[in-house]
């Protein structure tokens, strides 16, 4: 434990250096505006990075890549809070809760809770993960593809908590995501499915595609109806108070925690990341959370629960890297690129010959949350000043946004119209009162599902029941089950109350 | 039928776009401007790395910046439909792989050999089997006796069915070791299933689980090729274990058929300087490739030529 600390304290020294502190400040600039761009991903971020580290020392990448990963998971929340643009995927569940607290006038409150939350949730996270790396990294190699399949249920089961008017509806929309997630060259047999012989869908639709387009372009539509005339949010001036007070966050402190494991544990399985973390909380909090009742109405659970899981994910998905060499997400791949670059194996004897690298890598994470926090917090007040503009012209800004964010995906004009196409549909979705969360859930999560889904009939001979047996798949169904058993238990006993 | 017309048209488009060329875009003056490199896979693979530090050594040589470009999708075929949509003058060039010439063995590919010039080989390396460091299987013949005695009990990861893991492993097949393929399209799922101990082996090149073999947790049990590799002198070959197989992984570069040939001969020669340099020596031996991989223009497209018909013979018996 001493020990532990002890060579923690050395790591922070390391990065104190100025030519690594630099890297922090520039990685965590850079992954913020990442995360700002809808499109430009994590992943292809960190990937653009890499060949500028070739030349520095190895303590340096490691921190700018770190850096660009632990903001990355937090710019995002900036654009879908503000405009209703998700720059990430994992921003999607900050639209609920973070984009309606500001619609009700207290956008810069919503911003301080999401700060707030990715400081409580990174911090702990990485707390977990220093402290416990090779116990988690054992736990992470017991996945297998039924437990992946049975974890992206119970973040698909997040659906009922999506739904808010209708469940019906939410399970229509949900179903076409998954349809929309079944165009292209099937992934384990190479079939080719709705591609009607056109080049345009024999790749597939990219789930960014779909993102861009039904919240950016669909809102911008939605404004276009009302000649953008409607003053969306009531003076923001008048709203002080940006951070959170100690009194509203101590009443959170359960949920913090909660948000965070989960996160962590979601971050350490290799199938999954981020995006399933925030998801699969948000639903936890909707199904299980004490205002359960209250979550998409603008409260601050909805924005904790998924941020907080999201920036806690970079630290599980850490662990399995250094302690075991398994990359468990694209950007870990490309921080385990930069690692075998300056020739640092990780795996299991990397705290044996390389302790202090790894431990200034723990120690970047800590003081690269502290720094993205400084950071957001001078940044939120003059971009909620935004929103006093125009709307059109902000409109104007949000759909070149778009365009620059699906062309940058993967460099086809194609998508420019696919994602037109999805504003439309993303509009009329709104219009027909259908709510576009589970559309855009089951587009991300449909492909990853069935590759696991396949996979798990493959290698277990068609056993279905493997999802059941297996502790960790059977442990994970149940509580799926238990979510979309939920809301009709509720509505019975209300019933049998009502009746009484 | 369609695929002939099209191929048609894509040769009469190369040499429509030869003759205009032809004027100008010679040698003398090439590279006029920034010669794109498309890597048709996502950001931080093999192909991607190998991609951008070519594009870093090469561009002093040229003179020119080489913009890298990642086109991902359809096993390459995405990257591969833009530059076929380039013209013909050596201002686009691709990377391209054994798994995307793969796709050529298969049923009505979307590009044939006549719409590519192969400008450089840049690395070719075997692939293994591999299995966990404390499998009960010490050898090879271990393997193949239990794969043996319970036909479809064993499961091998692989990259995906139709891919050259899906041909060797047929080969296999037809010696009697009936295996399960299990495809994970991703990279750390395939090595998660063996250090978990959800698969018993591993289809894999040496150079992308470097990092299992240095830290000893994992270990190679055959090769796929004609004779063993220096590197792992204790591990036999597919040949002299009398499965006739070997189909390496490579990485090439390929620029439109119907490229001027000086241009391409411009290129391919700073190609062979960039494989002569130091820090790709060092990259190759990384990635445990063959010293001798590198090929240039005028031996690469017999190269490219000879791993289709190979290829294309496993699928044949099959």
């Amino acid at each position: 434990m001493s020990q532990i600390l002890l060579q923690l304290g050395q790591g922070f020294l390391d990065c104190l250096t100025p030519i690594n502190l630099i890297m922090l400040v520039v990685g965590i600039v850079i992954g913020l505006l990442i995360g700002v761009l809808p499109g430009l991903t994590l992943v292809m971020g960190v990937a653009l990075a890499l060949p500028f580290t070739y030349k520095m020392d190895v303590t340096a990448s490691i921190v700018l890549l770190s850096a660009m990963y632990v903001s990355g998971t937090y710019g995002g929340a900036f654009t879908a809070i503000l405009f209703r643009i998700p720059g990430e995927p994992i921003d999607v569940p900050m639209l609920w809760d973070g984009y309606t607290m500001g619609r009700k006038g207290q956008p810069a409150k919503a911003l301080g809770w999401t700060l707030v939350a990715a400081l409580g949730g990174g911090l702990l996270s990485a707390t977990i993960m220093v402290m416990l790396t090779q116990p988690l990294a054992h736990f992470a190699l017991r996945f297998s593809t039924p437990e992946y399949f049975a974890v992206l249920m119970f973040g698909l089961s997040s659906v009922v908590a999506l739904g808010r008017g209708s469940l019906g509806n939410a399970l229509i929309s949900l179903a076409v995501g998954l349809l929309i997630a079944t165009v292209g060259t099937d992934e384990t047999y190479g079939a080719s499915r709705f591609t009607f012989d056109t080049r345009i869908l024999a790749d597939g639709i990219e789930f960014l595609v779909v993102m861009v387009g039904a919240y950016g372009v669909g809102e911008v539509l939605a404004r276009l109806e009302t000649g953008f005339a409607t003053k969306p949010i009531q003076k923001v001036g008048q709203t002080r108070t940006e951070l959170p007070s100690w009194r509203e966050m101590s009443a959170l402190k359960g949920m913090f925690l909660r948000s965070s494991v989960l996160g962590n544990i979601i971050g350490l399985i290799p199938g999954a990341g981020a995006t399933i973390a925030s998801f699969v909380s948000y639903g936890m909090e909707a199904q299980f959370g004490k205002r359960r009742k209250e979550m998409g109405t603008g409260v601050a659970e909805g924005i904790v629960a998924p941020q907080a899981a999201a920036t806690a994910s970079v630290g599980g998905a850490l662990v399995p890297l250094l302690a075991l060499g398994i990359p468990g997400s694209g950007a870990t791949a490309i921080i385990l690129g930069a690692f075998m670059l300056h020739g640092i194996q990780p795996g299991p004897q990397v705290m044996a010959t390389s302790a202090h690298t790894v431990y200034a890598v723990f120690a970047s994470i800590y003081l690269g949350l502290a720094l993205m926090c400084v950071i957001g917090y001078f940044a939120i007040r003059p971009l909620v000043k935004i929103l006093d503009m125009p709307e059109a012209i902000v409109s104007a800004y949000v759909l070149t946004l778009c365009f620059i964010g699906a062309l940058s995906i993967r460099n086809n004009v194609i998508d420019l119209w696919l994602m037109i196409g999805f504003g439309v549909v993303g509009y009329a979705f709104e219009r027909l009162k259908f709510p576009v969360a589970p559309l855009v859930l089951g587009v991300i999560l449909g492909p990853l599902a069935e590759a696991s889904f396949m996979n798990t009939m493959i290698s277990f001979g068609n056993d279905w029941t493997v999802f059941f047996t297996r502790p960790i798949a059977g442990t994970v169904m149940v509580f799926t089950f238990a979510m979309l058993a939920l809301p009709f238990l509720q509505q019975w006993r209300a019933r049998r109350v009502a009746a009484a | 039928m369609r695929s002939t017309t099209r191929s048609f048209v894509a040769i009469f488009a190369a040499a429509l776009c030869a003759v205009f060329a032809g004027g100008k875009a010679t040698a003398a003056g090439y590279p006029e401007r920034p010669i794109e490199l498309i890597v048709p896979w996502g950001p931080g693979g093999g192909a991607d790395q190998l991609a951008r530090l070519v594009s870093k050594l090469m561009e002093p040589m040229l003179g020119q910046g080489i913009p890298v470009v990642n086109v991902p999708g359809g096993t390459g075929a995405t990257g591969m439909a833009k530059l076929l949509a380039a013209p013909a003058d050596g201002y686009a060039m691709a990377i391209y792989i054994a798994d995307s010439h793969a796709l050529l063995a298969g049923k009505s590919p979307r590009w044939t050999m006549q719409d590519i010039t192969p400008v450089a080989v840049m690395i070719k390396g075997p692939s293994f089997i591999f299995v966990k460091q404390d499998s009960p299987y010490k050898t090879w013949a271990d393997f193949e006796k239990d794969a043996k005695a319970n036909p479809g009990k064993l499961k091998v990861a692989t990259l995906g069915f139709g891919s050259v893991d899906d041909f060797s492993l047929s080969v296999l097949a037809r010696g009697g070791v009936k295996v399960v393929q299990v495809p994970f399209s991703k990279p750390s799922e395939r090595y998660v299933s063996i250090l978990g101990g959800h698969a018993d082996a591993l289809y894999e090149q040496a150079g992308d689980v470097a990092q299992f073999l240095n830290s000893k947790q994992m270990r190679p049990i055959m090769l796929f090729g004609e004779k063993r590799l220096p590197a792992f002198k204790d591990t036999p070959s597919s040949h002299e274990l009398g499965y006739k197989v070997a189909l390496p992984q490579f990485r090439a570069i390929v620029m439109r058929a119907g490229t001027p040939p000086d241009v391409v001969k411009k290129v391919s020669d700073a190609l062979a300087k960039v494989a002569a340099s130091p820090e790709y020596k060092k990259f190759l031996e990384e990635q445990f490739g063959d010293p001798a991989s590198f090929e240039d223009a005028s031996k690469a497209p017999a190269f490219v030529n000879q791993q289709l018909e190979d290829m294309k013979k496993t699928v044949a018996t099959n």
